[in-house]
């Protein structure tokens, strides 16, 4: 079977190169039987899900300036922060700190163990980052109509104009990052230079699925999993795309509100968890949410 | 490692014409697809192309073949396949450049330089970040996209060394599966440039919105393109719709709109073995009259 295989898979190099994509669709992804299931409600906006190297999820609400830790094990809400500035993305670095965009004092911090916040960069008006495994951080600034780029020195520049970012994520491998905007019926990917500099825009995710009469998909946050599929909330649902950039399907919302953004979590990274308005919700899953944190910082902040 | 290759071998048992033979997909070359005695051989170079225009930063490999008949003073027609190294390959299914020399020998298609792409990938710079693979963005996309960067950056490359006709009836493209909708993308963005298309089990299904051209090609006026669409009746259905369904649709909608079409359903799956069997035969119907004054192209199909 190996000699045949490799046979095969020798002739398929050799004659359609990067020619062809596997296909992903849904039944990849969902379990049957499986529905979405209520973890939290009674905030009054919640956003920013991230997973830490345990499989637990934190998320904010930011009117209320709290931040919120789902147990991965016992699925117990607790309070993780208060007073949080209006804290808005998150995600876990390297380092094992929690990086948070305060939008509340445009500040970009990062939150040790015990909730305690030092400042990475001030005066970026940002809504959401991503955290590379060096702890190079990217951050969106929709008012600015900008990205930005912090190094593990923190010196910060801009790296991305003329688009009106939202949601941020890197691909596994971490040689794409990908960027929503909330009217635009495309996700915009771009490459990372050596340096953090960006090149090669390009609207490789698209189209998306629009609500019937409506012109705008309301994409905002993004999650990735171990085979590279991408996933993005919008007003249609939670919408799955393969590395190819094509949509593989829709993933119905929980509730009619909205949604905001999407994470995995769990002890084993397959449970999706969505920050919807006032609640947030999971569902478990085949597949197994992708991260950046696994290497170690190779230069420690 | 299994994993690898319980994912790579059903692509490759699909898309290989010479790996393993399936009863229906048992078609044979003929003559025309063979080096014949005493017909001229053209000459084939590689090349590659890094696009900084229209799909900035991604770089492919491309070949060009010359036909021995070629004098550099009168323009010659032009053809051009995507996913180029399947046709260029001479030991496999399509064998291009020695279908020309045949056909071209015996007066049925006009001096031809064939210009054979493969689709765009744009490499990462980071260590393990995998590269961008472009193909289903440029092919599968409606839009004018892609018929730019043929138009703005592969003709006038190309048209450096060589002297190309701008005349639409001599200038044909091709291209199989998403390759295939991308030739017939390209001629119904450009009739003023594209007049010929050669479509093997081409994508007409919602990989990313091509599902519609049937509806559009009915509620459309006519354009003047020629197309030939070969089809098998074991060709995929999945999550993006069903090959064979769509490609009747095509059929059918080039029909009522009056379109000079036609339309070759075998029994085969999604490879080349039977657009390959029948290229030859494809290319004599695609060409016909090319070499009369009132033929083809934006004066009479």
């Amino acid at each position: 079977m190996i000699r045949i295989a490799s046979l095969a898979a020798l002739c398929l190099l050799m004659t359609l190169p990067a020619a062809v994509a596997q296909d992903m669709p849904l039944s990849q992804v969902l379990v049957p039987g499986e529905h979405w299931q209520l973890v939290g409600s009674g905030y009054r906006f919640t956003e920013g899900p991230a997973v830490d190297r345990d499989g637990n999820v934190f998320f904010t609400d930011i009117p209320n300036n709290r931040i919120h830790r789902i147990d991965a094990n016992t699925g117990k809400v607790t309070v993780f922060a208060e007073q949080t500035a209006r804290t808005n993305g998150l995600m876990f670095g390297s380092d094992g700190r929690l990086y948070g965009c305060r939008s509340g004092d445009n500040q970009v911090v990062a939150y040790d163990s015990d909730a305690n916040h030092t400042v990475i960069a001030s005066d970026i008006a940002c809504n959401d980052l991503v955290v590379a495994s060096d702890l190079r951080l990217f951050v969106t600034d929709p008012a600015g109509r900008r990205v930005w780029t912090i190094d593990a020195k923190r010196n910060k520049r801009v790296v991305a104009c003329g688009i009106s970012p939202n949601g941020i994520i890197l691909w596994p491998g971490e040689g794409t990052l990908v960027v929503t905007e909330r009217n635009q019926p495309h996700l915009w990917t771009y490459r990372i230079e050596p340096d953090g500099s960006l090149s090669h825009r390009e609207q490789y995710y698209q189209p998306l699925r629009l609500l019937p009469g409506q012109a705008r998909p309301g994409s905002d946050g993004m999650t990735v999993d171990t085979n590279g599929r991408l996933y993005v909330t919008t007003s249609a649902g939670v919408q799955m795309f393969d590395p190819t950039g094509r949509m593989g399907g829709v993933i119905s919302k929980p509730h009619r509100g909205s949604l905001a953004n999407v994470v995995f979590g769990g002890p084993k990274r397959n449970i999706m968890y969505v920050t919807a308005g006032d609640r947030v919700f999971q569902r478990k899953t085949r597949v197994q949410g992708a991260v950046h944190f696994l290497k170690p910082p190779t230069t420690p902040r | 490692m299994l994993n690898i290759f319980t994912r790579i071998v059903p692509l490759a048992l699909i898309l290989l014409a010479n790996a393993t033979t399936h009863a229906q997909d048992d078609y044979k070359l003929g003559p025309d697809s063979m080096v014949q005695p005493n017909v001229p051989q053209g000459t084939v170079t590689k090349h590659s192309w890094t696009s900084t225009k229209v799909f900035p930063g991604t770089v492919r490999d491309t070949w060009i073949y010359v036909p021995s008949q070629y004098n550099g003073k009168t323009p010659a027609a032009v053809m051009i396949f995507q996913d180029g190294a399947a046709y260029v390959n001479t030991k496999q299914s399509f064998r291009v450049p020695t279908v020309f020399d045949n056909l071209i020998h015996k007066g049925e298609m006009p001096v031809t330089i064939g210009i054979f792409l493969n689709p765009g990938t744009i490499p990462a710079t980071k260590a393990g970040g995998k590269p961008r693979r472009n193909r289903s963005f440029e092919y599968d996309t409606l839009s004018g996209q892609y018929a730019r960067f043929l138009l703005e950056e592969i003709l006038p490359d190309v048209g450096k060394q060589y002297r190309l006709t701008n005349d639409p009836a001599l200038r044909a493209i091709g291209g199989i599966s998403s390759g295939g909708i991308c030739a017939w993308t390209v001629a119904w963005e450009r009739p003023d440039h594209f007049s010929r298309v050669l479509s093997h089990v081409g994508s007409f299904t919602n990989i990313r919105g091509g599902h519609v051209y049937p509806a559009l090609i009915r509620k459309t006026e006519a354009k003047p393109i020629r197309v030939f669409l070969q089809e098998g009746s074991n060709d995929l259905d999945n999550l993006h719709g069903n090959w064979p369904l769509a490609n009747r649709q095509m059929a059918a909608a080039l029909k009522f709109s009056h379109y000079d079409y036609r339309f070759a359903m075998g029994t085969g799956g999604h490879n080349g073995r039977h657009g390959g069997a029948i290229l030859p035969d494809s290319l004599r119907w695609l060409w016909r009259g090319w070499n009369e004054p009132t033929a083809g192209g934006s004066k009479k199909n």
